[in-house]
Order: C-alpha cells, then sequence, then structure tokens
C-alpha cells in the first residue's frame, strides 16, 4: 500500500468510527488510566517521603529511584512475565495475559517517574512554604499536604509524563498483555503488529490518536500550570 | 507588668561558633520590641527558635503557663506565637485565602472567616489588589497580606523578621503603621529590623542582640 493510500485509509478508519481500531483504543486508555491510578497515591507519597524525611539510605534511595526512570520497560515486562507465568510465583492468580497484567507492568514502569516528579517538585519548593503552613498554626502532616498543594502543578507534570511513557510503551504491554484482539492489543502493540504485517493503515491512524493525545496533554499540562499562577 | 514569654536559657551553635547564648530574656504582653543587631548576629535565628521552626542546643522557656524545657516544640504553641519570615511567601491559591488560611485550620466557619478576612483586607489596605495573583505582588503588599494573614489569628506574641527591608519609602511607612496597630493590651510584637522609623518609634522597646546575648527590653 501507498503511503498517501494508507494516509487516506487511517483517515477512514478513524472517522468511520472502525469498531476494532477504537477497541484498541479504548483498551489503550483503560489500563494508561487504572495504572496510573493505581501507581499515583504510592509514588507521591514516596516521591514526597524522600523529599521531606532524612533518614540513612536516603541517598540510595533517590539513586535507585532515578535509576529506574531508563529501566527498559521489556525488562519490567520479562520480570512481570516470570512472576506471572504458570509456573512462577503467582501463576495460580492466572494474570498472564489479561489487562490486569498489563495494568501492573504500567504501574510499575510510571511509579518511578511519578516518585521523581514528585521528589524533585518537593526539593525544589522553598523550605518557607512549610514554615509558614506551621507557624500559621498547621500541623506537620497539614504543613506537609500544604506544600504538596503548591507544587502541585509540577506533580501534574509528572502524572502526564507517567501517561506519556504508559500509553506509548511496547516491550511490557506485549509480553504481559499478549497482544490479544479485543483483549489486550493496546496501541503501541497494534502498530508493531501491523506494521509487521506490512499494513500501515491502522498504524497511521493509531499513531495520530497517539500524537493527538501527546498534544492534548501538552495542551492540558500548559493549561493547568498557567491556572496556577505561572502566569 | 507580667512577661509573657520567659527565656531562661537559650543557646544554638553552628559548628565551632556560638551564635546564641541567652540567660533571661523577658518579653511583656502590651508592648512592641525592636530587636537589632549587625547581619548574622543571630535575630532572624532567636526569632525562629522562638516560633518553633528551628531547633535550638538548649532551649528553657516558659510562654504564659507553658513551660519548655528540652521537650519537642508543642503544635499548640504555634497557635499563639507566629513568624512573618523577611520574604513572605504567599500560597498560589489568592490572597484571601492566604489571610483565612490560619482561620480554616482553626476551625472558624466561613461565615465568620470571611467577615475577619473581608475586615482585614480593609485593614491592610488590600482591597484594589486583591484581584492580582499573590507572586505579583510587589514587596510591601506582599508584606501586608502576610502581616493581614497574622492579624486574623490574633497571636499572643508576634515575630516579624525585617518587615521594611529592601522596601520604598511609602511602602515602609506603611508597614510601620500596620506594626504599630497590630499591637494590643494583650499581645506582644517583636521586630527584628535595622530600620529607624521602627526603632524610634515612641513606646518601642528596644533589644539589641551582640555576641549572642540580648540587652535592652
Amino acid at each position: 500500500m501507498e503511503l498517501s493510500s494508507a494516509i487516506a485509509e487511517s483517515f477512514r478508519l478513524l472517522f468511520s468510527f472502525d469498531a476494532q481500531l477504537w477497541t484498541i483504543i479504548g483498551v489503550s486508555l483503560k489500563v494508561s488510566l487504572a495504572a496510573l491510578l493505581f501507581a499515583t497515591p504510592f509514588a507521591v507519597a514516596l516521591g514526597f517521603f524522600l523529599a521531606t524525611v532524612p533518614f540513612r539510605g536516603r541517598r540510595a534511595c533517590v539513586i535507585v529511584l532515578q535509576s529506574f526512570l531508563s529501566f527498559p520497560t521489556v525488562v519490567v515486562g520479562l520480570v512481570l512475565y516470570v512472576l506471572l507465568a504458570r509456573s512462577g510465583p503467582f501463576g495460580a492468580w492466572e494474570l498472564l495475559y489479561t489487562q490486569e497484567a498489563m495494568i501492573i507492568g504500567q504501574a510499575i514502569i510510571a511509579f518511578p517517574v511519578l516518585a521523581a516528579f514528585t521528589l524533585t517538585a518537593v526539593q525544589g519548593a522553598d523550605r518557607i512554604v512549610r514554615e509558614t503552613a506551621l507557624s500559621l498554626g498547621a500541623t506537620k502532616l497539614r504543613a506537609a499536604l500544604t506544600t504538596l498543594f503548591e507544587v502541585r502543578f509540577a506533580v501534574m507534570a509528572g502524572l502526564f509524563n507517567g501517561f506519556g511513557r504508559v500509553i506509548s510503551e511496547v516491550g511490557c504491554a506485549m509480553m504481559v498483555g499478549g497482544n490479544i484482539a479485543g483483549l489486550t492489543r493496546s496501541i503501541p502493540t497494534a502498530i508493531s503488529l501491523e506494521t509487521a504485517k506490512g499494513e500501515f493503515a491502522q498504524g497511521i491512524a493509531l499513531g495520530m490518536v497517539l500524537i493527538v493525545l501527546a498534544l492534548g496533554i501538552n495542551a492540558a499540562l500548559n493549561y493547568f500550570q498557567g491556572e496556577g499562577g505561572m502566569k | 507588668m507580667s512577661a509573657l514569654l520567659h527565656i531562661r536559657s537559650l543557646r544554638k551553635s553552628f559548628g565551632e561558633r556560638r551564635l546564641l547564648d541567652i540567660a533571661d530574656l523577658n518579653l511583656d504582653a502590651g508592648r512592641i520590641y525592636a530587636l537589632t543587631g549587625d547581619n548574622g548576629s543571630g535575630k532572624s535565628t532567636l526569632l525562629r527558635i522562638i516560633a518553633g521552626l528551628e531547633p535550638a542546643d538548649e532551649l528553657n522557656m516558659r510562654f504564659d503557663a507553658l513551660t519548655l524545657n528540652g521537650a519537642a516544640y508543642p503544635d499548640a504553641l504555634r497557635r499563639d506565637i507566629i513568624y512573618v519570615h523577611q520574604h513572605p511567601y504567599l500560597f498560589h491559591s489568592g490572597i484571601a485565602a492566604n489571610i483565612e488560611y490560619g482561620l480554616k485550620l482553626r476551625g472558624v466557619d466561613k461565615a465568620a472567616r470571611d467577615a475577619i478576612t473581608a475586615e482585614a483586607i480593609d485593614w491592610a489596605g488590600l482591597s484594589s489588589v486583591m484581584s492580582v495573583q499573590p507572586k505579583r505582588l510587589s514587596g510591601g503588599e506582599r508584606q501586608q497580606v502576610a502581616l493581614a494573614r497574622a492579624k486574623v489569628l490574633n497571636p499572643r506574641l508576634l515575630l516579624v523578621d525585617e518587615p521594611t527591608a529592601n522596601l520604598d519609602r511609602a511602602a515602609r511607612e506603611q508597614i510601620v503603621a500596620l506594626l504599630r496597630q497590630t499591637a494590643s493590651d494583650n499581645n506582644c510584637v517583636v521586630v527584628a529590623c535595622h530600620d529607624r522609623e521602627i526603632i524610634d518609634l515612641p513606646g518601642v522597646h528596644k533589644l539589641h542582640l551582640e555576641e549572642g546575648r540580648v540587652t535592652g527590653g
């Protein structure tokens, strides 16, 4: 198929609301958002803890966390595969090749991004944010929450960044999801498959969706940052 | 006049250097104190220790009926002692939200909060800048918000750190006027400063910090 006709076909698939295509998009969004929902509270709590509580070994923890930022997603998939495979320690749960397995994998991938952004944001917050809250009568917990609220837009940047990372990752999704049509086939795994088959139209259509999502995420981030007093 | 705050001993060192070594200091209710001293003499550190924002190496003090001797700084004390930074931080949530922050923490209901906040806005002369984002306020306006934010809480002891530093004359005069109005018979205001306009105000008691010790009062 020529590139021009592939592009034309991709538009047709998108705007004729091709069921197969939109199922793939739906799976991607569902899995990625669920992974973020699952990872965010723990990741933000860890990032905040590392930024505010001094303890022995804190530096090592930060280095490990930052190293996980560049951890290949395919290795996450491999480890998870070994754990969830029938012969693995969690094989009895029968999670391999399910959306749940993809959600776990993507949550693991998003976790260091969210935690590292929170860590940086809170560390970057002026010390007097917390002191001001304390001095006005806040408890330590309330002062911590106030600080987190003050850096919410930087944390939100981490959230969007994490979303961008998980919705476009292919390695882990392919390994633990299995790329099963209608069940675990996501945008990046479908693009990979269709391209291998020489069927570019669906790949291009899905690629356009990813680009639109990336633009939308950045536009939303810019909007919220503007609303957050950064004008 | 009874001492609102009585420091029996306060010591603070940074490395080998002993910054504060105070054996006896009384702050009485109903008074404004100007705390002077060279840059780096420890004025800010003293205020921050009293406000519980920085630990001392040794601290034995009594505030009203509460004695603090080596124990952790109680959260309840922060309700009575408020410290205003030299460069106050204003939360991103708007001027009114800044002023009512402490009221919310104290469980004041919304109607009362709104009334107190409106009064404080008027008191501090902030009506014309209410639509401006806090980060866009001038240094003087930020101080006005910070003082209004502290005043609505009726602190027994208000500690203000260099409130007029780097301000132009008009802003300085406004801050000095607000500081005078902040003092009452029931509370005590301590202002760390170099500003003669504050030091020479009638009725202001002078404290001087030198080589870790406070004289005057």
